[in-house]
């Protein structure tokens, strides 16, 4: 149970108005195991004004059709792409509409053991009592094999490929053997049971999938957000949302805002609005990066300023995004600079407050 | 309006029900006039939807004539288009003339409203007229700004379908990615279904939305509101001609305004007819081709998708979305095992990837999977992995399987002009396919096969007609002398409906090959001596190869005056020389070549070389950057000296001997005058002992320079490196020469030796090195020092080495 001071609700909970307006108009049929139908979910993603829910994936509407149907087969979903391109909130909102539950995750690690996918043990019971149902500790993947829910996995690619192959039964055969039970003893999965998987396949530091799991999972590529409209219209509604809850009053501009969605898309894309090139930077330039920084940006005009965020404080929290591990990031974003930044600070205030501001960082 | 029965309002088509809920009913048009009992079919090009409710319309109207949108210069095509021997997909092409050369199409699908109605107006006997302006109009033509681009689609308005501010907002509110899959969801879907009133009832109101968000400007400057006029015009022409009603098939897009000008029929003039211009031609057509103009907005993309959906609903299947996607999606299967090696095609997917495009289909709310479900689908299943922009070889193979490559077919009536004929016969005949668009490599053993050697002839008179059928990618070539010892001719062909327009743009140049090749080549002459190559015979000697690799030789040798008049006027050694080297790489490959007469080429490589004969004495006056050019010139015409005993007489090689033995007592350039020198001595006109001497007082001499005494020798070595060992004082005097230098005068004179020496190989390197060494005792392997260097001076000098490249690349001097 989630209580009013947990820093983060789950998606359920967020939006459990509109999936209980969702679920009242829906008079779709209802895959077996869904709490709405597919197009009630397909509504609850894109949006549906006329119920008054908002939408809240950009960019690629047939993208969020595929995937509905792919979680209505029987084959897993898998997402993949640049980090911070809203994978991670697409499952959650994927499991909380077709579920109502997205907690049932698996973390990908390193350090990512079968356990994690299958069960483990109470050791004291099973030390006392010997293996029982009472003793065994389900993963989530088993919770919701058992209640016909859907099973998040994110980063799937940092396990290790045994870990992840454990995955392979389970999607085949929709059902996992607990021979500590006894010789016959198998969990089934009831109908409503899916898995979706996450991954970053180019990052550093993942791990190759293995052919016979790629053959049980559609694979769907999400893209950065391409226009910078959905993309501003995106990250404000974001900051809303961070910022609402907190009390925080900021003074956010449009047009301030829009400094940093066009400094994004400009570095992620390699080519300015006006058509110019550069070089991108190797850092990820992410619509969630994007939040962050206008986060930061908003609290610190919030709380060290007048409440009026200006393309001043959007320069200073920049820095940590564009310098990570890359020393020669900070030359391009100076290129970036001087080439077009300032060309553009003459014709614009709020872009002159965060030309002159960035200058001043120690970028190289 | 009084005696409105507009089908389209009177049958109250119910539009409570998605998806079409988006359009209200005070925006319907009026789709039959009962008073002047004309009737408006509004369509989309290359939609079968619209051809299938088009079909019941015409049964149900049994109109007494059929007014088609289309250029009004195509009447005396159509009963070509309607012949039992036409299968589409097929086009018509005008040629364009004026500033903008080039051709435009209009192509003709099975499943193209156009086409459906032309058949219809055909079996039921009744006239049927193209209404638009002529299409060599310029209100025609989408655009003239890109005159680069000979192919030119008709102006067909269909761009409103796809990014028309009323389509793109309906693409919004529908969820669809586009005007394309919006009108899928709106229109394809309903095909086969029983109401054509209500279906063009929303297909009008549909377009009349679309019409109504776009400016009134955009339409008078695209040509729109011209092209209209003339419709009207036609219109009323026709309804003062003809009694009983009249259907008119016009895209949509224009609809509402034929609707509007129904009222005021009786008052329009009839068109006023201009002269007419080129005829234009039937011509099969490919979908690759129809697909690749769709660009342009000429109709609804991937046609082998909407032609199999015509098929299946003319097959009268029920359920016929799902039967296409089933057929579709295991035909795709089948063409990936042989298309993409490695493709997965395991029945399990297929299954899975049917059951994806059924549940996106429900889930769009769709009677079955359209386009772009399956499309989804199959991205869904196919794709493993993360999705690298278009690249992914399966969904591009998707695209090219429901594009399709089919080509259509003209009756051999077809009055396709008489040399579009014979080259098609002439292709048939040599065995290259010309009824389907796939590239193909063939190779042709051209000395030995007559055949192969035609056929090379025929691919050549392509390449030179400009028609892009076929690439030569290796073999033989007489023009730059390479490879002149390969066989084998390899070239790619790809049959395209270009070809065939291509030479129907050529049609009036003559009714065979070798006309239309006879005309080419004069345009090209004219072009050639117009320009004046200011007396440089190298692009006329390309112009008759050329020629004479398309197989007409004998007409070719009209060029030869030109040559010869270019050679003439030239005041060049260096590019007379490379003429003459030029005539004589075409006269050796005479025979591949094709003219038996030789004698004409002879004679002109005994004007060039006459003509080298007579600039040889201004040697005297080659300025210093003409040398290297000018020593070349002396090595070709040496060469040529040798060919006099074969068989090429014109070369008469006492003359150039005597020149050159004029020459010797001349004031050269140092490198000139040892290349003379060489020359004499190889003609027998000095011997050893004045070589020697002429040697010695050169290298000897009291130029101020250092750098051209070595001249002399660089001269001698560019016209033969054999002297080096054949006249031993050669390096005699050499080495004695730089054996009395000091090292500053070594150093400065090293990089001349370089030049010098640099035409050697490397074994000849070798045993000059092992003669210098004898000549003072020593064994040459013995003088080979390794030179150990530091790492930290070879980095050193590596960094001194990039800093200079830096500073030169700086000043502009690399």
């Amino acid at each position: 149970m989630v209580t009013e001071t947990a820093l983060r609700a789950p998606a359920e909970e967020r939006y459990s108005d509109e999936l209980a307006k969702l679920a009242q108009a829906d008079d779709s049929p209802r895959p077996r195991g869904w709490v709405l139908s597919a197009r009630a979910v397909r509504r609850f993603i894109l949006g549906d004004p006329k119920l008054g829910v908002v939408r809240k994936f950009y960019g690629d509407d047939p993208l969020v059709d595929r995937a509905i149907v792919s979680l209505m087969s029987n084959q897993g979903l898998m997402l993949v792409g640049e980090p911070g391109t809203a994978k991670s909130m697409l499952s959650e909102l994927l499991a909380a509409a077709i579920s109502n539950d997205s907690a049932l995750v698996v973390q990908g690690s390193a350090g990512t053991t079968e356990d994690h996918l299958r069960y483990g043990w109470n050791y004291a019971l099973l030390l006392a009592e010997g293996p029982s149902e009472k003793a065994l500790v389900p993963s989530p993947v088993l919770t919701a094999m058992r209640t016909g829910k859907i099973v998040r996995f994110e980063e799937i690619t940092r396990c290790p490929p045994e870990v992840q192959d454990a995955l392979i039964s389970i999607l085949s055969e929709k059902a996992l053997a607990v021979p500590e039970l006894g010789a016959e003893q198998a969990v089934r999965a009831v109908p409503g049971f899916n898995v979706i998987g996450t991954a970053n396949l180019r990052d550093r530091g993942v791990h190759e999938m293995s052919s016979a799991l790629k053959r049980r999972l559609n694979f769907e590529t999400v893209h950065p957000i391409a226009d910078p409209a959905h993309e501003l219209e995106l990250v404000l509604k974001q900051l809303g949302e961070r910022l609402g809850p907190a009390g925080v009053k900021v003074d956010v501009g449009a047009d301030v805002a829009d400094i940093l969605v066009q400094t994004f898309q400009d570095l992620r894309s390699g080519r300015t609005k006006e058509g110019a090139s550069l070089t991108r930077p190797e850092a990820v330039m992410s619509t969630a990066e994007a939040v962050n920084v206008l986060h930061a940006a908003a609290l610190e005009a919030a709380f060290l300023d007048n409440g009026k965020l200006t393309g001043a404080h959007l320069a200073r929290q920049i820095q940590g995004v564009i310098i990570k591990d890359e020393p020669e990031d900070g030359k391009r974003f100076k290129a970036y600079l001087d080439h077009v930044v300032k060309e553009r600070s003459a014709r614009s205030g709020p872009w002159r407050d965060f030309y002159q501001a960035a200058r001043a960082l120690r970028l190289t | 309006m009084a005696g409105l029965l507009s089908g389209g309002a009177r049958a109250a088509p119910d539009l409570s029900c998605a998806p079409n809920s988006y359009m209200p009913e005070d925006a319907a048009i009026l789709l039959s006039d009962l008073e002047c009992d004309v009737h408006i079919a509004p369509i989309r090009h290359h939609s079968p939807a619209c051809a299938w409710h088009l079909k019941a319309m015409i049964a149900e109207i049994g109109p007494a004539a059929i007014l088609i949108e289309g250029p009004d210069d195509y009447d005396p095509l159509i009963p070509l288009l309607t012949h039992a021997e036409t299968r589409p997909p097929v086009a018509i092409v005008s040629i364009l003339e004026g500033p903008v050369r080039g051709a435009s199409y209009f192509p003709f699908c099975a499943h193209s409203p156009e086409y459906v109605a032309l058949q219809e107006g055909a079996a039921r006997g009744v006239p049927v007229r193209f209404i638009d302006l002529p299409a060599t109009d310029k209100a025609m033509r989408e655009d003239d700004s890109n005159p680069l681009d000979p192919i030119q689609p008709l102006a067909l308005d269909e761009w409103a379908f796809d990014s028309s501010d009323y389509v793109r907002a309906l693409a919004d509110r529908l969820g669809c990615r586009d005007g394309n899959e919006v009108w899928d969801q709106l229109f394809e879907a309903r095909i086969g279904e029983a109401d054509w009133r209500r279906f063009f009832g929303d297909v009008g109101r549909y377009c009349s939305h679309m019409r109504e968000s776009t400016a009134t400007t955009t339409m008078e400057a695209d040509g729109t509101v011209v092209r209209e006029t003339r419709m009207v015009a036609h219109l009323a022409q026709a309804r003062r001609e003809i009694k009983g009603p009249i259907l008119t098939v016009v895209g949509g897009f224009h609809a509402p305004a034929l609707a509007e000008a129904l009222p005021r029929l009786e008052n329009v003039a009839a068109p006023s007819r201009g002269k007419a211009e080129r005829s234009p031609y039937l011509i099969r057509y490919g979908y690759r081709q129809l697909n690749a103009l769709t660009g342009y907005g000429a109709g609804l993309p991937l046609p082998a998708y909407y032609e199999g959906l015509w098929q299946t609903v003319a097959a009268g299947e029920a359920a016929p979305f799902d039967k296409l996607a089933h057929r579709l999606i295991t035909d795709f299967a089948a063409h990936l095992r042989t298309a993409l090696l490695g493709a997965w095609t395991a029945v399990p997917i297929l299954v899975a990837t049917l059951e994806n495009a059924h549940r996106l289909a429900e889930l769009r709310g769709r009677p079955g999977p359209l386009r772009d479900d399956l499309i989804d689908a199959c991205h869904s299943t196919f794709l493993k992995g993360e999705e690298a922009g278009d690249a992914s070889p399966v969904m591009a193979e998707l695209v090219a399987f429901l594009t399709g490559s089919a080509i259509g077919d003209v009756p051999a009536s077809a009055g396709s002009p008489p040399l579009v004929e014979a080259v098609r016969q002439r292709a048939r005949a040599l065995g290259f396919r010309v009824d389907d668009g796939e590239r193909r490599n063939r190779e042709l053993d051209i000395y030995r096969k007559p055949r192969h050697r035609a056929a090379s002839r025929f691919l050549h008179a392509t390449v030179f007609l400009e028609t892009g059928f076929a690439q030569r990618t290796g073999g033989p070539d007489f023009r730059s002398g390479v490879d002149l010892d390969r066989l084998i001719e390899h070239w790619s062909i790809m049959w395209s409906p270009l070809f065939e327009a291509r030479l129907i743009e050529r049609a009036a140049d003559g009714d065979t090959i070798e006309e239309a090749l006879a005309a080419e080549l004069n345009r090209r002459l004219a072009a050639l001596e117009a320009q004046g190559m200011g007396g440089n015979a190298s692009a006329a000697i390309d112009l008759f190869a050329a020629a004479c690799q398309a197989g007409i030789a004998a007409y070719a040798e009209r060029v030869l005056p030109v040559i010869e008049a270019d050679i003439v006027r030239d005041a060049d050694l260096a590019s007379v020389a490379a003429a003459l080297r030029d005539l004589i790489g075409l006269w050796r490959g005479r025979a591949a070549l094709g003219f038996d007469n030789s004698a004409e080429i002879e004679s002109l490589v005994g004007t060039t070389w006459r003509r080298a004969l007579y600039l040889l004495p201004d040697l005297a006056n080659a300025g210093e950057d003409r040398i290297a050019a000018t020593l070349d010139a002396l090595v070709v015409l040496r060469e040529a000296t040798g060919l006099a005993d074969e068989s090429l007489r014109a070369l008469d090689p006492v003359l150039f001997d005597e020149a050159i033995a004029a020459l010797l007592d001349t004031e050269l350039d140092p490198a000139l005058a040892g290349a003379v020198a060489a020359l004499a001595l190889l003609a027998g006109r000095i011997d050893d002992a004045e070589f020697a001497a002429r040697l010695s007082g050169e290298l000897r001499a009291a130029y101020p320079e250092m750098a051209r005494r070595i001249a002399w020798l660089r001269g001698v070595i560019a016209i033969s490196r054999e002297l080096l060992w054949r006249v031993p004082e050669l390096i005699e005097t050499a080495d004695q020469v730089l054996s009395a230098l000091d090292d500053g005068g070594f150093v400065e004179l090293l990089p001349h030796l370089r030049m010098a020496f640099a035409a050697l190989d490397p074994r000849e390197i070798d045993r000059l090195a092992h003669a210098i060494a004898a000549r003072h005792g020593e064994d040459a392997a013995a003088l080979i020092v390794r030179h150990d260097l530091p790492e930290a001076e070879v980095a050193a000098n590596l960094r001194a080495d990039a800093r200079v490249r830096e500073m030169l690349e700086a000043d502009g001097l690399l």
